[in-house]
């Protein structure tokens, strides 16, 4: 028990996921204390991979509900497949059989859409990883909703009964904070924040991801975003945009950055036209660090 | 485990529900069990266990450091009872340092531990101490309440090309043409427009939040068009227009003057609202009064108008930074005769207020 958490640790780097031993914290207390793990922390610093990850480690299936203002229990749970049912009514309608032997069957699962809730209630064979994704975007009825199907891991279906998960999902929740979440649903969660990463863990990531980068190239780039992380941007670039710049520098060729290739391909990491303006201003009046020493 | 060690968990966790924690004694339980899942002697990960358990809210990680290396740095038997906080946390050294400087008093299962705690975090800070440079968290709750009236939606339903749901009545009503149901029908939710209609009282006496208050409304301004801004002190005037020049910069200058030394005429100045403007209200508008009810005009005519205005809308919210002060009663005469026709009163003189008022609106 006691390497479980190194072990963890490893299996992520060997997923290609640069971890912490925060993160690896956070996930191994979630597999065995069995409850949600809600993450935050700004757009694009990782949290939706951190899913994936564990989905890949495990070696079990990844079922995700994106969520969304108007999210509501029929979309994320399940629904009759109406279509189906009227279709099948018509098709019968000669063969002579009772009504209520026709409604038994329209009734069954055979007719049931499962939507991503369900899905991961019912996963066969082993634990699925259930991605309640931006969890802020639903509304409150929602959020209520939800905390009903994680506190019990079963559902009613009047027309069928109630159905119970053979293996309860590990779930991880994601928040760009957009909106306050309940109490409710904060207690029933562990909690991860994840920051920006470090010039040396961003470094890290970037070797792991686009080895294809010269050193040099590499450590500008991350030296430059995070200074960029510093100015008061409207739209903080993540990691992601970090090694959209190094894989777009790396199809140019380039080998280090100077300030003639930062102008050219800015927009891989600013998204914000705002941003974009200061930044050739400061770019013109030498204000932005080149030499790729961590600031 | 040690026994000790047990202790100090479940201490922790009262420490911090005594203050203002989500976590707390449900909690200890968990937190028990996280720490045995650690390597025994790891301090570092013994410390992000117990994190991961009993912090649920980006505010909290501050004054959770602070309260673990109090209880973890105690006197006492056990293993854990070197008062050096782990290494890898350079925030932790500050709190210790700050510790040995001999501030905190600790009794074992005693729940008054000082120190810093969520409640007197940003938070809760009152907008007169604020710094000019503070004013992000108001730019993103006033951006989530903009984004939330533009795309409530409302219990109602609605026929829809592709909807949320299938609408079986009007398909089964439709298939009766053909003798078939050839056709699905959707319906879907009708958004609920909600508008607001606010208005700034910019008077001396407001002078210290007006500022504040005046740039939550720009930035709730910037991102709905459902939103009309008024100010008013001696006399009213409509500011939605200026409020929606950028930069803020640009837009304060465009802001008639403020702090007139004449005081407030209230009364006078929803009068105005009222004759020229009425035509904004109607039954999906809250109408937002942010005023300290300091009126020098004539109490009965303002309560007229207040009966008056709330006839015509569907709320009034009236927010009074001085609400949030302790011991503050409302016997300011206007606020008085205003009272009895609002039906929100609420405080709005920090951040957790503002959050609060994400409520109100959207009734």
């Amino acid at each position: 028990m006691d390497q479980a958490i190194a072990q963890l640790l490893q299996r992520l780097e060997s997923e290609a996921y640069v971890a912490d031993p925060a993160i690896a914290t956070s996930l191994h207390l979630s597999l065995v204390l069995q409850k949600p793990l809600l993450i935050e922390g700004n757009a694009g610093v990782g949290k939706t991979e951190i899913a994936k990850v564990l989905t890949r480690v495990l070696d079990t299936d990844l079922i995700r509900l994106q969520c969304y203002e108007g999210l509501d229990a029929s979309s994320a749970l399940y629904e009759w497949n109406y279509a189906r049912q009227l279709l099948h009514i018509r098709m019968q309608e000669a063969s002579g059989t009772s009504a209520r032997e026709e409604e038994a069957r329209i009734f069954s699962e055979e007719f049931l859409l499962q939507r991503p809730l369900l899905k991961a209630i019912r996963h066969p064979h082993k634990p699925a990883v259930l991605l309640i994704d931006e969890i802020d975007r639903s509304d409150e009825e929602f959020e209520a909703f939800l905390l009903e199907v994680l506190s019990d891991f079963q559902v009613s279906v009047p027309e069928l009964g109630t159905l119970t998960a053979e293996h309860k999902p590990h779930v991880i929740l994601t928040s760009n904070r957009s909106r306050e979440l309940s109490d409710a649903l904060r207690r029933r969660c562990l909690y991860l924040w994840i920051d920006y990463p470090s010039f040396e863990k961003e470094l890290s990531i970037v070797r792991r991801k686009v080895p294809f980068a010269s050193e040099e190239l590499a450590v500008q780039v991350v030296a430059l975003v995070q200074h960029l992380r510093k100015l008061k941007l409207a739209k903080v670039p993540g990691v992601s945009e970090t090694l959209d710049w190094v894989a777009a520098l790396v199809a140019l060729h380039a080998a280090r950055l100077d300030a003639t290739l930062v102008e050219q391909t800015l927009g891989c990491v600013l998204k914000d036209e705002a941003d974009l303006r200061k930044l050739k201003a400061d770019l013109a009046g030498g204000r932005v660090p080149l030499t790729g020493r961590a600031a | 485990m040690e026994l000790d060690l047990v202790a100090r968990v479940v201490l922790l966790s009262r420490t911090l529900r005594s203050r203002g924690f989500l976590a707390g004694t449900g909690h200890s339980i968990d937190a028990v069990r996280a720490v045995r899942e650690v390597p025994i002697g790891d301090r570092a990960l013994f410390y992000l266990a117990l994190r991961t358990v009993l912090v649920s809210r980006p505010e909290e990680r501050a004054p959770f450091d602070q309260a673990f290396t109090e209880v973890f740095s105690l006197p006492g038997e056990g293993p854990l009872r070197s008062p050096e906080p782990p290494a890898q946390n350079p925030q932790q050294l500050s709190v210790a340092s700050w510790l040995l400087q001999g501030d905190a008093e600790v009794e074992d299962g005693e729940e008054e531990i000082r120190g810093a705690s969520v409640e007197t975090s940003l938070a809760e800070q009152d907008f007169k101490t604020f710094d000019a440079d503070q004013l992000e968290e108001i730019e993103r709750i006033a951006a989530r309440i903009a984004r939330r009236l533009a795309l409530r939606r409302g219990r109602r339903w609605k026929p829809a090309r592709r909807g949320a749901r299938i609408d079986l009545r009007r398909t089964v009503r439709r298939s009766l043409a053909t003798g078939e149901p050839l056709e699905l029908c959707f319906r879907d939710r009708k958004p609920r427009k909600t508008r607001l209609v606010a208005l700034c009282d910019v008077s001396g006496s407001m002078d210290l939040y007006s500022r504040f208050l005046l740039q939550f409304l720009y930035a709730l301004q910037g991102s709905v068009a459902r939103v009309e801004s008024f100010v008013f002190a001696t006399e009213l005037s409509r500011v939605t227009e200026v409020l929606r020049l950028r930069p803020w910069a640009h837009a304060l200058r465009g802001l008639p003057g403020r702090g007139f030394s004449g005081g407030t005429r209230i009364g006078e100045c929803l009068e105005r609202f009222r004759d020229e403007f009425s035509s904004m209200l109607d039954h999906r508008t809250v109408l937002v009064v942010l005023s300290d009810g300091w009126d020098t005009g004539e109490p009965a005519a303002l309560s007229a108008v207040m009966e008056d205005l709330r006839g015509r809308c569907r709320h009034v919210v009236w927010l009074n930074p001085l609400l949030g002060s302790p011991g503050y009663e409302p016997t300011a005469a206007g606020m008085q005769a205003a009272l009895p026709h609002v039906s929100v009163f609420a405080p709005a003189h920090n951040l957790s207020s503002l959050r609060a008022l994400e409520r109100h609106l959207l009734l």
